[in-house]
This record gives C-alpha cells, structure tokens and sequence, in this order.
C-alpha cells in the first residue's frame, strides 16, 4: 500500500509553498508549524521581502498563507510538533504533538522539511560589541523592525540618529566562532535597510563596514548602487573591532584597510548584521528523521546540481533555510523543486493502471 | 615608520610580459606605462614554515589592527604584516618580525583564527638559524646560554634575595627536604632590585600565612618561555629540560610562580618535555588564603591593575589579582578602559623584554608608556602590577612620560606585605 500524501514540516516560505505546490500537484498534504501562525521568521520578525518591489513580507506571505489555507487537499496542524518519526519512502509514519498534549499519528509517502533558521545571537560573538550591554547596539532585525514602523531612533533616547553605521558578518564567516559560512542575505539587507535610514533621516550619516560586499543580481545596481550613488552611504573597508561608551555615545574603533589608517568614529547607533544558523527546529527534526546534517545542523541537500532539495535519506527533501543561509526568492524557488521531486517519487511508485 | 622592502616601481616603453609584447597601441593607456613588480612568493616562504601556515589565512578584515597594541604606537598589525609579505617583503628580514611581544589580543578577534603567537616563534626560529637577531636580543640568548638568565648574572647569587628577607625561606640545594610548594622565583625577582623587593614582600606573607615551601636556589634556571616566543627553541628545550631534571631530584607538591611567562611554559610547554606538574601562578595560590591575612593596616590608595598577557588572555585568569586587591583593606580600585581580555600590552612579552633600542627605533613610544598614560588618566595613583617584568618597565615609563610623583608601580604582593606590618 502505497500512501501519495505529503507531510511538510515547518509552515514559513519554503514550507508554505511547498504545501501548494505539492496540494496543486494533487498530493494530499500535511502542514506542520509550531507557531501559532503561518509565515515563519520573516513574518514574525517582520522583515520586507526581499524582492524587486520590497513590499513588507507579512503582506507577500498572506497571499502564501491564504493559498494553503484555502487549498483543500492541505491539512495544516498548528502550534504542533513532531514527535516521533518511522518508515520509508511511500510509507512513512509519524506522530504529531499539539500544543495541548494531544497526539495525532498520521501516515504519509514522503516529507519536506523547512524548518527554517534562528538569527545569530550576538551575545555569542567574540568581540566587544557588548549587544546585551549597549542599548544602541542593535542587530538587522531590530532596525528592520524600526523601519517598517518609520520610525528609526536611537534606543537610548528615542531621538533621530546624527550617525549610523552597519558592521558586516557578525557571526559569519568566523572560524572562531564556528560559522564559516557567509549568510548570503546581510549585505543586502543591511545595505536596503542604509538606505531606508538615509531616506526617514536625511540628515543622518550612515556607514557600512564590511569585508567583502556580496551583491548578487540585482542586489548590485538595484540595492548596492542606489546606496551608494544616491543615498551616500559610506561603505569602508574593515571591519569594527570594537565598541565603547564614551560619555552618552558610542565610539566605533577598526582599520580603514584600504588606507591603511586606524580609525575611530563616535556613533549613535550600531547594527551588527547577524547571521543565519540553524533553528532548534531544524537541528531536531534533521535529527528525528535521520538526514545527514553538517556540524551547524544545517540539513545537508544532495550534491548534485540537478536536484538541490534531496537529502540523505530517499523519501525526504529539505527546502528553505534550513539547509543553509538563503533569501526569500531562492527558499521559495527550493520550495517549488522539492513539492515536485516530493510528488514525482510518489507517483512513479504507483502502479500504472492500462 | 617600519622599513618595508616597497614594490619596485618601473616605467617601460614596452611591456614584455612572459615573452609577449604587449604594448601595442590597444592596450596603452599612458605614454609611459607603468608596471609593479612584486614577489609572490614571499608569502608562501613564511607560510611554508611548520607553525606559521595560518598567515596565509588572513581575509585582510582589519579587525586586529585596533587590537594591535604595536598599531598604537607604530603602523602594525598581522593584516599588515600579510599584506607587505603579499607584496613581496621579506618577513625573515623584515623589523616586523621582531615588533610583536604575542600578546594574543589580534588572536582573540581574529575571525579566521591567524594565529601569531605559533607565527612568530616558528619566523624567528629562521631568523635566529640564520643568525639575523636584532644584537640586544643575542645578548640575552647567549646570556641565558651561559648563565641561566637573560640579565648575564652569575647564578650563585639566584638566591642572594633572601638573605634580608625578614623571613625563613628554605634553599633546596643547600637544605634538600620535602615540601608543600616549591616556589620557583624566575630571574627578574631572582635579581632585579624590584624583583627582589617582591620577592621578599613574598616570603613574609608565606612566613605568615605558615606556609612550608622553598625555592631551588642556584639551581634553578629562567624557564625560558619568552626565549621560546623570541624565537630560540633549541634554548628554551635545552634549558627546560635542565629545569625538567633539578625538579625532578625534589619532593614537592605542587609549583607557584610570580612569573604569568613561567606560568604559561609550565602549564602550556614542559608537559610536552615530560614536565607535568601542579602549577599556579602566586596570585592563583594567595587569592583563596587572602580572607586568614591578619591585616594590621589600611592603605588609602586609589589603584588601577595592568592584567599581563600571558595570565589573562593566554591562561585565561582575570580574577585572582583583582581578587586580591579586593581583599586589601582600604584599596579604591579603578578599572582601565582596556583591561581584561582587551587588556593592554607592558611591551615586555615574546622578547620584547630585551627589545627595547631596537623598538624604539621603529616605534613612536613604548607600550609600557602608552600605558602608564592610561593609568594616569584613570585618576588613580597607584598602578598594581603581578608580572616581574612589569615592576622596571612601568617604573622607567613613569619616569620617561613626566608622571614621576602622579603614578606609583606596585606588584600585588608589596600592597599586601604592606598592608599587613
């Protein structure tokens, strides 16, 4: 008995058009998510889409949410977890766990996992950036929180900032801390957010420190150029070692590598852009279900160019961030291979009926 | 400020590169063209150098260069440093080589983990083959050779200290018995008068703390661990080894130094030469016994602490000196702005100590001076120290930045030998 329902756990981007595209594709599916809401951590963190046209992400994911909520071969279960997991490809059977207690043990042919990522913590960073002892010191996620608010301010005071700047890979790209991997979207999202502090606050000079900026596509002219040619947003070339108060400010202190100069620069506001690791979610799942993991616990997809959404074990595709950093436009594309490699393994399972 | 060996510069009317012409009119931009010649394979000499691979790792991020105690008074930092070795300069040549006293501060913000404190000592090491040391730091090889400490003095007089030390203090090898702690003094309390002050000051606190404990006396040797990051390891192995051996004819418990170098090189090094032993740095040992002090005064002294090097940032201990200072009565103490893990650099450390002309010449002030500065600013009027080499550089700053009479240098154990007659 072969059973050609979809089981996609994780109810953010990937995991919400994953779920359509399987449902469209005529796959009963089960949508599992552990918040009380659909559209995972770009809903509940409130970030803009990282699209052409910017537009906040709890407005792009409502239209996700709806289509799944409103399909009716899915099934979603929230504030629900996995909690047991068994069977193999065509015949895989798991146990959910409501939020109440109540279990619910489902069957399913193959599964998606999209259990997505946390942001860095940057209590975990190795140097003196101090974000638990500096109010303003704050991280990509606060600022973009601030930001679709309009209103970008100091912390301390609640006044508008004279001097902004962004510090690059804070907790990528860092041997010492154990993540060295880039997390893709930082340079893009601190550098859109630059220009959104230039525009709410004219006067206010913004700065972005980095190693490397990695604009890809359309982030280069559309995001990177715009900061730079029309918004003058200073990018330098070094990266803040630390951070102090002096007096009711903050002082910034690295190297200008390019001219070879030390410097140090009193600031209002400091944005460490944090990365991408894995969610407790992802490490867990990856673990129940048995698919090989790096040593982040990242979800490890198949090598293969052709089919990025496989994991180690046949049955079982990984979709969105947690199988690594990733942008909204490429969880989702992951999404959309994964419903169809999901699908098809399914039905060339089937018996073909003459 | 540092001489580099800058790329050599060229101007040609034809560009002839590997064998092909390439001047034509296509590809001119300038009537005279202009070429940089450098030599690529200066990197990969140094990175090819057992301990010093990780140069090659640097991203050119710039975050050490802040952290660099060398870049405050100079233009230096390991991102520098890779970078003018990309360029072609010769770094076994190169003053660079001996500016850095591995004070680990690049280290701990390094995100690629460029590690200087193996880097250096592995350069060096070719340097010194090569028998290109600046003539100062020679001098304190070859002394250390001859006499078992850098100074050049005899070894006879290791012990002379403790003939006024107002306390017993047991000689090993003139009065072998077992005991609890074996107190290895290191040179600079074994014969720097201000050493030698601490190390008394030391003694009659063990006296009253009813300690039993001795010291080697003439037998013991420097332990060689700055000799080690200067460069010379064929020095520090031939010497530790020594040290390894009179240890060994001795029956102790457990060995307390007041040297963090000494400290680090048997907590970090002799057990790789078979060396294995129970060791605390004296702070380590005195901060849980300071609470059965009988304190007879109280100090009114407003003080500030330097954290050495190789105690804080490369064996982790922070606590214990300040522990201590808490402890004394009457003490005010103020932190610096840079301490702890960004605790500055005295300048004395991976042979700093016995590179003072030579860094002078390429730097505009010493570490040591930069820092007493700090330690004024601070308002305090007292500067603790608990590392024999900080006792003479601070002092001499304190003379050489004009703050003779604004700041005084204290080790630890003078406050608290103070404190309690």
């Amino acid at each position: 008995m072969s059973d050609e329902s979809v089981l996609v756990i994780g109810g953010g981007p990937a995991g919400l058009e994953a779920a359509r595209g399987a449902a469209d594709l005529g796959s009963e599916v089960i949508l599992v998510e552990q918040r009380a809401r659909l559209g995972g951590t770009p809903d509940s963190a409130g970030y803009s889409a990282f699209a052409l046209d910017h537009r906040p992400a709890q407005e792009v994911l409502e239209i996700a949410r709806q289509a799944v909520l409103t399909h009716p071969l899915v099934r979603v279960h929230l504030e629900t977890e996995v909690s047991s997991f068994a069977g193999e490809l065509g015949s895989f059977r798991a146990t959910l766990k409501a939020a109440d207690g109540t279990l619910t043990e489902v069957s399913c042919g193959a599964v998606i996992i999209a259990t997505g990522f946390d942001h860095f913590d940057p209590g975990r960073e190795t140097q003196s950036y101090g974000y638990y002892e500096f109010e303003d010191v704050i991280t990509l996620v606060d600022a973009e929180r601030m930001l679709q608010a309009k209103n970008f301010v100091r912390p301390s005071t609640g006044e508008p900032p004279k001097q902004v700047c962004f510090i690059q890979c804070v907790g990528s790209r860092d041997r010492r801390i154990g993540n060295e991997y880039c997390s893709k979207v930082c340079c893009g999202v601190a550098t859109k957010e630059a220009s959104e502090i230039r525009e709410l606050v004219p006067d206010c000079r913004v700065f972005i420190f980095y190693i490397d900026m990695r604009m890809y596509g359309f982030w280069e002219d559309r995001i990177y150029w715009k900061a730079q040619e029309q918004d003058h947003v200073n990018f330098v070339r070094g990266i803040v070692t630390e951070i102090t108060r002096r007096g009711d400010r903050l002082v910034i202190k690295g190297e200008d590598t390019t001219m070879n100069r030390p410097m140090e620069i009193p600031m209002d506001v400091v944005v460490l852009s944090v990365g991408m690791v894995p969610s407790e979610g992802t490490k867990a799942v990856g673990k129940m279900l048995g698919v090989a993991q790096d040593k982040h616990g990242f979800i490890v997809p198949s090598e293969s160019a052709l089919d990025t959404v496989a994991t180690s074990v046949p049955g079982i595709y990984v979709a969105g961030a947690a199988a690594g950093p990733k942008d909204l436009d490429d969880c989702v594309s992951m999404a959309g291979s994964a419903a169809m490699k999901a699908v098809a393994a399914l039905r060339r399972r089937s018996p073909v009926s003459v | 400020m540092t001489e580099i060996e800058k790329e050599r510069i060229h101007e040609e009317e034809h560009l002839v590169f590997e064998g092909m012409d390439i001047s034509g009119h296509w590809n001119r931009m300038f009537e005279q063209r202009v070429v940089w010649e450098h030599d690529v394979s200066a990197l990969d000499r140094v990175t090819e150098i057992p301990g010093a691979e990780s140069l090659a790792y640097c991203y050119q991020c710039g975050k050490c260069t802040p952290a660099c105690p060398v870049d405050h008074v100079g233009d230096y930092s390991p991102r520098k440093i890779y970078r003018r070795t990309q360029l072609g300069a010769d770094l076994v040549s190169s003053p660079d080589l001996w500016l850095c006293t591995t004070c680990g501060n690049c280290l701990r913000v390094c995100p690629k983990e460029v590690n200087l404190l193996k880097i250096m000592p592995a350069v060096r090491e070719q340097a010194v083959a090569a028998g290109n040391v600046p003539p100062e730091l020679q001098k304190a090889f070859e002394n250390t050779f001859q006499y078992g400490n850098p100074m050049g003095e005899p070894a006879r007089k290791r012990a002379d200290w403790v003939a006024d030390a107002g306390a017993p203090v047991t000689v090993l090898s003139r009065d072998p018995r077992p005991v609890d702690v074996l107190f290895f003094v290191e040179c600079y309390w074994a014969y720097h008068p201000r050493g030698r002050d601490a190390a008394r000051a030391f003694a009659r606190t063990m006296e009253i703390l009813g300690i039993d404990w001795g010291i080697l006396g003439s037998e013991e040797k420097c332990s060689c661990d700055s000799q080690r990051a200067a460069g010379e390891r064929g020095l520090f192995e031939m010497v530790a080894e020594q040290n390894i051996a009179t240890l060994k004819r001795y029956q102790f418990t457990r060995l307390v130094t007041p040297d963090p170098h000494a400290y680090n090189s048997f907590r970090n090094q002799y057990p790789k030469l078979g060396g294995v032993y129970d060791v605390t740095h004296y702070t380590q040992f005195l901060a849980p016994l300071m609470a059965k002090l009988p304190w007879v005064r109280e100090l009114p002294y407003r003080v500030t602490f330097h954290d050495p090097c190789y105690l804080g940032r490369h064996n982790g201990e922070y606590d214990a000196p300040r522990e201590m200072i808490r402890q004394i009565p009457g003490l005010e103490f103020v932190e610096m702005f840079r301490c702890k893990e960004n605790g500055y650099c005295c300048g004395g450390g991976g042979g700093g100590m016995w590179l003072d002309s030579f860094s002078g010449n390429h730097t505009k002030e010493r570490l040591s001076e930069r820092r007493v500065r700090e330690a004024v600013e601070t308002g305090a009027e007292m500067l603790v120290v608990c590392c024999p080499y900080e006792v003479s550089r601070f002092e001499d700053a304190v003379k050489s930045t004009g703050n003779e009479g604004k700041l005084l240098v204290r080790d630890v154990i003078e406050l608290v030998d103070e404190a309690l007659h």
